[in-house]
């Protein structure tokens, strides 16, 4: 008995030991485990924390870093506004990326298809989210601590976010029309795309931007006033609004800053001085050998379009031009003027127009700012080669130009996988070109054809101001189109005489300078559906082509559906809520 | 015929567990109260078999106390014990003996033959129990059969060992393993824990532990025999002891010595062309069935192909013939000349040799015991410049003074691991196996000038040169210092009252250097360069303390319980740094400092994680009259991952156990020697989790949110929401109930181990995706899912004998049906975490397994035009291609044909282990077995369908599609054909079952007349093996695979992305003891 009461004394004694031992640790935070380098929302409640916000914003208007989508987020569109169109392949081989295969020849409804498409969502999107969260902090700190940000700084930060939130809703607005819209007061992210008005919001964000921007700003990548009122123009000629477009743009281009530049070789540059032009509305401001030890701020959704092998780039031939598209440069050997105005057999050429073939024919200037061919400089590289080519057969003997910067530019990265084919060049997103034929095209819809007459001939007088030559320093890379070093090309271009009095003779006028000016900058296919002309066209274009490139005789056939992308299915999946999809299906998918 | 002691850790003290108090003196000094023990003897004898064999290695141990010797090969020991003590013999295949002293000084012993390991008493968690007592489902592994292969790591050893264990490790030395139990219970780790010597670890290679130095290994397969560990132990426990003292006073030495060659299982070489021209021929009919013109550059006329004199330089055009070989300039102007064929397989992989040394001194004395040793193993591997090497030392010391005891197991260790033939990325492409090592024959190694070749025409793709890959990693070597061990200090209170203290630690630190070099050779030339290194440390501390008691009642009733309490904190931090363009790749210079390169690349990072746990528990045991037995437990656990509200998680477990054979009924039963059935329930927790995910988090890099917002080169800074935190985080629960039964017959020769249990994990731990609309920030880490498990285990074990030697036999089986039940509510599915070239193969979705490939299901080729007509809509259909079936008969062929078309997860796998003693000789072989898992071949978009311009294999000249031939293997070569081949479908799967002579081994004991107690053997490890699959190795490593939410490679199994492939080695030892 004695035993075991002893036993028993000295078992609680222990144990309570044991839980006095237990219990320091449990006081002592033992449990507390705060994240290991990690910022909280406290530490960037502030100045720097918003404009740091803001900034990375900015960052997705090129955005393949970090999401894991390869190229189809990148700033210039190319994947959906190029390969899908008349005015390039994917190029490269069959077998490399063939995600971009089936955007290709519309097979929109695979699994690879599928995943590019989920990329530009979640793309579009993750600007909208960091745009919000800017707006987010930003009330916040005001609302705690209202001096920590001057008035003017609020409102300019507030209007550059409200800008760059309307711009990645019209990114995907343009894709798929139907979209939910996002403001900084959601919090639930499982919206409905139903009955959603999405032009009102961007415009609405864009007006408001416009209350709120200065004119100027001091880093040449901010949006002004005028970059907003320039956009809204834009959203406004997309969803048919002529005549408001007609007043934005009408103003943009009497009162605001930018102009054309003084020649084609300056507006895809690499050189620093030219970049950031009067013609830039908005670009990426891309950036190399800047600390990034993979070079991913450079324009890294350029990366694969550029020549292959047995170039100076080396990779990865992606981005090819079409026949249709070199044919389309042709002119009028006497009027100077587009030979597909007035000659039905323009597009008969099938073989490569290499500089041989061309030496004698009349070619808009732009088309060697444009297209990389055989026997013609590109840019200051020397002359394009067919072993600069990946699969011939294939992709054909073209390659994407005006992404590729110049030798001289030195805009070329130190670091990266295969590094020269990153640059600090700047992408195009909106360029004032682009605004003008915007607004000619606003003119031509209201009846206003001599104002679209003036605006294509402003831009054809810019085009005849140079061409390609053999040179090697930024200034002798761009000749006169009559210099005799360019043996490769009999370069013409005409203005259009006046008047023009035939609505539809002036659409198709302002339609084709379209297609010359903007080709390859990912424009075509949104131009292609917002005229309302893409069955047509690419229908014709398929049966052609696809004689010529065998790959494209597997095309789906272009139907009514397509005028929309697919809304990715599994954002759809996602936005499930009690059973029932909130995102609704595009018509026909 | 020594053989190796089972499950015996001889240091503990008998049925008493060591209760971890924790090694504060103070404490002890507090409780220090107690009565004399009784008077010391010293005791010895010789233990003989019936037959009058010395038995050498017999664990002799003085019963409830921790001292214990094993017996030296003339079967002798010594044992100092009390005068009224018991002594316990044991030794496998011998029945226990437990003898009184009673007071004499010397006790010979005879053992009766038995398979019946009853009375063997092994460690299950804080305490040792008799195998007869244990009614959870726990395994012991047998590690004298385990001794007999050459993986560095213990854990590889595992593989068909215990039922219900699985192991995954790919053949490239020194590589990560991947063990698990009971196949797969959550979407994040499912690595089992491991204790070792008492101090937990979860770590996948476990290099640094010698396993010479291995005394036992325990598997806690179910929740009531795992649950004392509560978190962490969801996944099943691995106890491992190291041996901890020798038998007899004066130092026995040991010298292990073994060396081996080993080869690559199977080479690329064995099914890929080799010859230049017969590759232009796929090239020629692939082109010329798609109607395109024939690639001339390299070959020239295609009716007349030849090797060209030169691949580079190339116009893209027309065949070079002649270059002159003077203007060749590195790296600028480089000359590559044509090859007949080469055999790239052949340039990397070669015989590779092993060789391991183990130095070892035990013994033991009044009051003390110990082991110490070193070990020095040299792993080369089978690919060019690859090796590991690992130098270890163990001290394990113990020493008793009256009532107490104090000592320690300490592990030092160092590893180096040279060559970075890893893992390939997420393309199959990486490393220098993926594709690579598909580069075409006509490519040469090395160019004009010496320097290594690649492919650089066009239609030559863009292969890496895997020796220079190799090559340039020669000098990337990673080093891992390791510190492990514990030290503890134990009280006996009271006769049957034990306190013990114990502090473990796990100090890792690691350092890897590598180096990029420029690549001008590719056809996507880099001219860039780079070194990079990385340090990371990681600091680990358990401290437990247990109290245990144990008590007879009434003669019949036995009751052990146990208290204790444990505190875990871990952290851990992570550097690392790189810079780019190398003024000199000088080996000596490779530094991250300015000067060296370009200072702007200069990159320094660092990263780190912190968590800790702090848990109570309790346990215990009774039987009546070791016939009805009753366990239970219970733990209460606390960790710092969680949510401060769900910190806390009770796991608690029961297991009742009924042997039968112990009943009256019973008793004139001559069949059964041994009959118990057993029945489990328990609860296990889970938080493998990243630390800190319980807020929000936000950062930025100059990649993703920093901006040129100024034009030019200068970037401002940016931020954004890096991840979503979730406040409300919980424990992972997994419930596990198991019922087995334990048959021993045929007077003991024979055994058979029953075990069926269903694992159903709830709350699973799992970042579901968020849609688009909230942005890519991580998604908040949530407890929604739910998987279960069921499943049989089994293993039969006989030893018999064949004129004067014996022979044994196990065989274990299991079986596993794993089920996705929920995910998050709202989703069906989600997808695998890496994508391959043509996309995800790998899905999770309810009602099936996780990670099942998903795909469409390729139903044979068109065989024409009509075929063509018949099918539904499919894109690129054409004669000769891959038809699919349009599985919901819409009439079209598109996303919504795919399904489920396989499982990685096996229907049975299976380990064989024999043994054979005769005379001076010994046998022993290991066979294992996998059956009815699929394997998704991804290098087939490569071998099958020339993605990239790879090589190809050689039978895709003769088992092509052609028209009219019906007994196609692979679709027509067609170069247009972008259908067949990217549509992710079942043509990429086969099955991947195999049988696996893991191991032979004979050895001889020399006569000892002539050295003492030598023992040679030649042994052969993965001599055959039996498959139908087609790649390379059936036997594929897990991926490394990480996620915002941790590891997460039971996402991914299954597929092969050109592993490095297992070896066969042949090796020969000895070994010697004095």
């Amino acid at each position: 008995m004695m035993k075991a009461l002893y036993r028993s004394r000295l078992l609680s004694g222990t144990a309570f030991l044991i839980l006095v031992t237990g219990a320091t640790y449990a006081c002592g935070d033992f449990l507390e485990g705060a994240p290991q380098g990690a910022l909280d929302e406290q530490t960037l409640a502030n100045q720097a924390g918003v404009e740091g916000t803001l900034i990375a914003a900015y960052r997705v208007l090129d955005w393949n870093n970090g999401v894991g989508g390869d190229w189809g987020t990148a700033a210039s569109n190319w994947v959906w506004g190029d390969v899908t169109s008349d005015d390039s392949y994917k190029g490269s081989e069959a077998s490399d990326q063939p995600n971009v295969t089936d955007l290709e020849l519309y097979n929109w409804t695979t699994g690879q298809a599928e995943s590019y498409l989920n990329d530009k969502w979640r793309g579009s999107y993750e600007g909208v989210v960091r745009a919000n969260a800017t707006i987010k902090l930003l009330n916040a700190v005001v609302e705690n601590n209202p001096a920590e940000i001057s008035q003017a700084n609020q409102e300019r930060i507030r209007g550059e976010a409200l800008f760059l939130r309307a711009h990645f809703h019209f990114e995907a607005w343009r894709m798929w029309a139907n979209i939910p819209y996002y403001t900084e007061d959601d919090t639930d992210f499982r919206k409905s795309n139903v009955g959603v008005d999405p032009v009102a919001s961007i415009l609405s964000d864009l007006d408001q931007a416009i209350q709120l921007l200065p004119a100027t700003q001091n880093d040449v990548g901010r949006a002004t006033q005028w970059t907003a009122k320039a956009y809204k123009g834009r959203v406004q000629v997309y969803s048919g609004d002529y005549a408001g477009a007609i007043t934005t743009l009408g103003d943009v281009r009497t009162s605001g800053p930018y102009a054309l530049e003084q020649d084609f070789s300056r507006v895809w540059t690499g050189f620093q001085q030219y970049s950031n032009g009067p013609e830039t509305i908005l670009a990426y401001q891309a950036s190399a050998n800047d600390g990034e030890p993979d070079g991913n701020n450079a324009n890294y959704g350029e990366r694969l379009n550029f020549p292959h092998s047995g170039s100076p780039f080396g990779c990865c031939g992606f981005h090819q031009p079409t026949q249709n598209l070199v044919n389309f440069f042709a002119v009028d050997a006497v009027t100077g003027l587009p030979l597909a105005l007035t000659d039905p057999n323009w597009n008969a050429r099938d073989a490569n127009l290499d500089a041989t073939a061309s030496a004698a024919m009349a070619l808009d200037p732009r088309l060697d700012w444009t297209v990389g061919r055989d026997g013609v400089p590109y840019k200051d590289w020397g002359a394009h080669a067919p072993g600069w080519i990946r699969a011939p057969a294939y992709g054909g003997p073209y390659s994407a130009k005006k992404s590729a910067y110049e030798s001289a530019s030195g805009a070329v990265s130190n670091v990266g996988w295969v590094n020269t084919q990153l640059s600090s060049m700047n992408i195009h997103i909106y360029r004032y070109a682009d605004l003008l034929l915007l607004l000619a095209e606003a003119n031509v819809e209201a009846g206003s054809l001599e104002e679209a007459r003036a605006i294509v001939n402003e831009i054809r007088a810019r085009a005849g101001m140079a061409a390609q030559g053999p040179g090697t320093s930024s200034s002798n890379i761009a000749v006169a189109i009559n210099d005799p070093s360019t043996t490769w090309a009999d370069y013409q271009i005409g203005l259009y005489p006046g008047p023009w009095t035939d609505q539809a003779a002036a659409r198709t006028a302002v339609r084709y300078e379209r297609r010359l000016e903007l080709a390859m900058e990912g424009q075509r296919f949104f131009d292609l559906r917002r005229w309302g002309i893409a069955e047509q066209v690419l229908n014709a274009y398929l049966a052609v082509e696809g004689t010529r490139r065998p790959f494209l005789t597997a095309a789906t056939a272009f139907t009514a559906r397509y005028n929309l992308f697919p809304i990715p299915p599994i954002q759809i999946e996602l936005s499930r809520v009690e059973g029932e999809d909130r995102l609704q299906q595009n018509p026909g998918w | 015929m020594q053989r190796m002691p089972q499950g015996r850790p001889p240091f503990r003290k008998g049925r008493f567990d060591f209760f971890r108090g924790v090694g504060m003196s103070l404490l002890f000094a507090l409780v220090l109260v107690g009565t004399a023990l009784g008077q010391q003897v010293q005791v010895s004898g010789i233990v003989t078999s019936v037959s009058g064999e010395f038995l050498a290695g017999v664990n002799v141990g003085v019963q409830r106390t921790d001292i214990r010797v094993t017996t030296d090969a003339g079967g002798r020991y010594a044992i100092t014990a009390p005068a009224d003590g018991v002594l316990v013999f044991s030794f496998i295949g011998y029945r226990a003996l437990a003898l009184n002293v009673a007071g004499r000084s010397i006790v010979d012993v005879v053992l009766e033959p038995a398979v019946a390991v009853l009375d063997e008493l092994i460690v299950t968690g804080y305490t040792e129990q008799r195998r007869a007592d244990i009614t959870g489902a726990v395994s012991s592994v047998d590690v004298a059969s385990m001794a007999k292969q050459s993986s560095a790591s213990v854990l590889q050893r595992l593989d068909g060992r215990v039922a219900g264990v699985t192991v995954d490790a790919s053949g490239s030395p020194g590589s990560r393993t991947t063990v698990r139990i009971r196949g797969v219970s959550s979407f994040q780790n499912n690595d089992p824990l491991y204790i070792i010597d008492g101090t937990p670890t979860e770590d996948t290679y476990i290099n640094w532990l010698n396993p010479n130095d291995i005394e036992s290994i325990q598997v806690l397969k179910d929740a009531s025999a795992a649950s004392i560990y509560g978190s962490r132990a969801t996944n099943g426990v691995v106890i491992i002891e190291t041996r901890k003292r020798g038998s007899s006073t004066t130092p026995r030495f040991t010298v292990d010595v073994k060396t081996g060659m080993a080869t690559p299982v199977r080479g690329y070489d064995d099914f890929l062309i080799l010859d230049a021209l017969d590759y232009h021929e796929i090239v020629k009919r692939s082109y010329e069935n798609a109607g395109l013109p024939v690639p001339t550059n390299v070959y020239g006329d295609p009716n007349n192909p030849t090797v060209p004199a030169y691949i580079w330089p190339n116009d893209g055009v027309n065949q070079t013939t002649t270059v002159d070989e003077n203007t060749y300039s590195f790296p600028n102007t480089l000359i590559m000349p044509g090859s007949a064929g080469t055999n790239w397989w052949d340039a990397v992989f070669d015989p590779a040799v092993v060789t391991d040394v183990n130095l070892g001194m035990s013994g033991s004395g009044e009051g003390h015991g110990y082991n110490v040793s070193l070990n020095y193993l040299n792993q080369q591997g089978t690919a060019a410049f690859n090796r590991f090497q690992r130098g270890s030392a163990r001290v394990n010391t113990q020493f008793e003074h009256g009532r107490f005891t104090v000592g320690e197991n300490l592990a030092v260790a160092f590893e180096q691991f040279v060559g970075g033939a890893g893992d390939p990325g997420g393309f199959a492409e990486g490393g220098i196996l993926g594709k690579n090592i598909l580069m075409q024959p006509v490519v040469p190694v090395y160019d004009v000038g010496g320097n290594f070749a690649a492919g650089k025409a066009v239609t030559l793709g863009n292969q890496s040169n895997p020796l220079k890959e190799a090559w340039a990693n020669k000098d990337d070597i990673g080093k891992n210092i390791k510190v492990f061990g514990n030290v503890f200090a134990g009280v006996t209170l009271a006769e049957e009252l034990q306190l013990t203290t114990k502090f473990g630690f796990n100090l890792n630190e690691q350092s890897i250097t590598g180096y990029d070099p420029i690549d001008p050779e590719l056809s996507e030339p880099s001219f860039s360069n780079g070194i990079n290194e990385s340090y990371s440390t990681f600091r680990d501390w358990t401290w437990s303390n247990t109290l245990s008691y144990s008590t007879t009642l009434a003669g019949r009733h036995e009751v052990d319980v146990l208290l204790g309490q444990e505190a875990n904190q871990n952290r851990s931090r992570f550097n690392a740094s790189s810079i780019n363009n190398l003024i000199t790749t000088d080996i000596n210079a490779r530094y991250i400092q300015d000067a060296i390169g370009d200072p702007d690349t200069k990159n320094v990072s660092s990263s780190g994680g912190t968590g800790a746990l702090l848990s109570f528990f309790g346990k215990v045991d009774y039987n009546y009259a070791q016939r009805y037995h009753l366990s239970a437990t219970v733990r209460r656990d606390g960790s710092s991952r969680l949510g401060p509200n769900n910190r806390w998680g009770t796991f608690p477990a029961f297991s009742v156990g009924w042997r039968m054979s112990q009943e009256p009924f019973m008793q004139d039963n001559q069949f059964f020697t041994n009959v118990m059935l057993r029945f489990g329930w328990g609860l296990t927790g889970n938080q493998s989790i990243p630390t800190g995910r319980i807020v929000s988090q936000f950062g930025g890099g100059r990649g993703d949110t920093f901006y040129a917002i100024q034009g030019g080169n200068t970037i401002a800074a940016g931020f954004r929401q890096t991840s979503l935190g979730n406040p409300d985080l919980k424990w992972e629960e997994n419930q596990s109930i198991n019922a087995g039964l334990d048959l021993e017959f045929f007077g003991g020769s024979t055994s058979l181990v029953i075990d069926v249990y269903q694992r159903e994990t709830d709350n699973l731990l799992f970042d579901p995706p968020t849609p688009g609309a909230a942005g890519v920030a991580a998604p908040p880490i949530v407890n929604i899912g739910k998987m279960k498990n069921r499943g049989i285990d089994f293993s039969l074990g006989y030893t018999g004998t064949v004129g004067a030697g014996t022979w044994s036999a196990s065989f274990n089986g299991s079986h596993y049906r794993n089920e996705i039940v929920r995910i998050d509510g709202v989703q069906d599915f989600f997808y695998g975490p890496i994508e391959t070239r043509y996309g995800n193969q790998v899905i999770n979705q309810i009602g099936y397994p996780i990670g099942s490939f998903y795909g469409l299901e390729a139903d044979g080729f068109f065989e024409d035009d009509a075929a063509v007509a018949a099918h539904a809509t499919q894109d690129g259909a054409a004669p000769g291609r891959i038809r699919f079936r349009d599985v919901n008969g819409d009439g079209q062929i598109n996303l919504e044909d795919r399904g489920i078309i396989g499982s990685p997860h096996p229907d049975f796998t299976a380990g064989l282990d024999l043994a054979l003693q005769m005379g001076a000789f010994d046998f022993s072989a290991t066979v294992f077995g996998t059956f009815g898992n699929e394997i998704f071949d991804v290098q087939k978009e490569f071998y099958v369908f020339r993605n990239f311009s790879t090589n190809v294999r050689s039978d895709l000249l003769t088992d092509s599609w052609e028209p009219g031939k019906t007994d196609a293997k692979y679709p027509r070569l067609d170069a247009n054909d972008t259908f067949s081949g990217q549509q992710i479908s079942s043509f990429y799967i086969e099955d991947g079952s195999y049988v696996r002579l893991r191991n032979l081994q004979i050895g001889y004991r020399v006569p000892q007349s002539f050295v003492p107690e030598t023992r040679v053997y030649v042994q052969a490890e993965n001599l055959f093996t039996i498959t139908g699959y087609s790649g390379l190795d059936p036997a594929l490593p897990a991926a490394s695979t990480f996620g915002a939410a941790g590891d997460i490679r039971d996402q991914y199994r299954g597929v092969d992305r050109g592993a490095y492939p297992s070896n066969k080695t042949i090796s020969i030892g000895i070994s010697a003891a004095f």
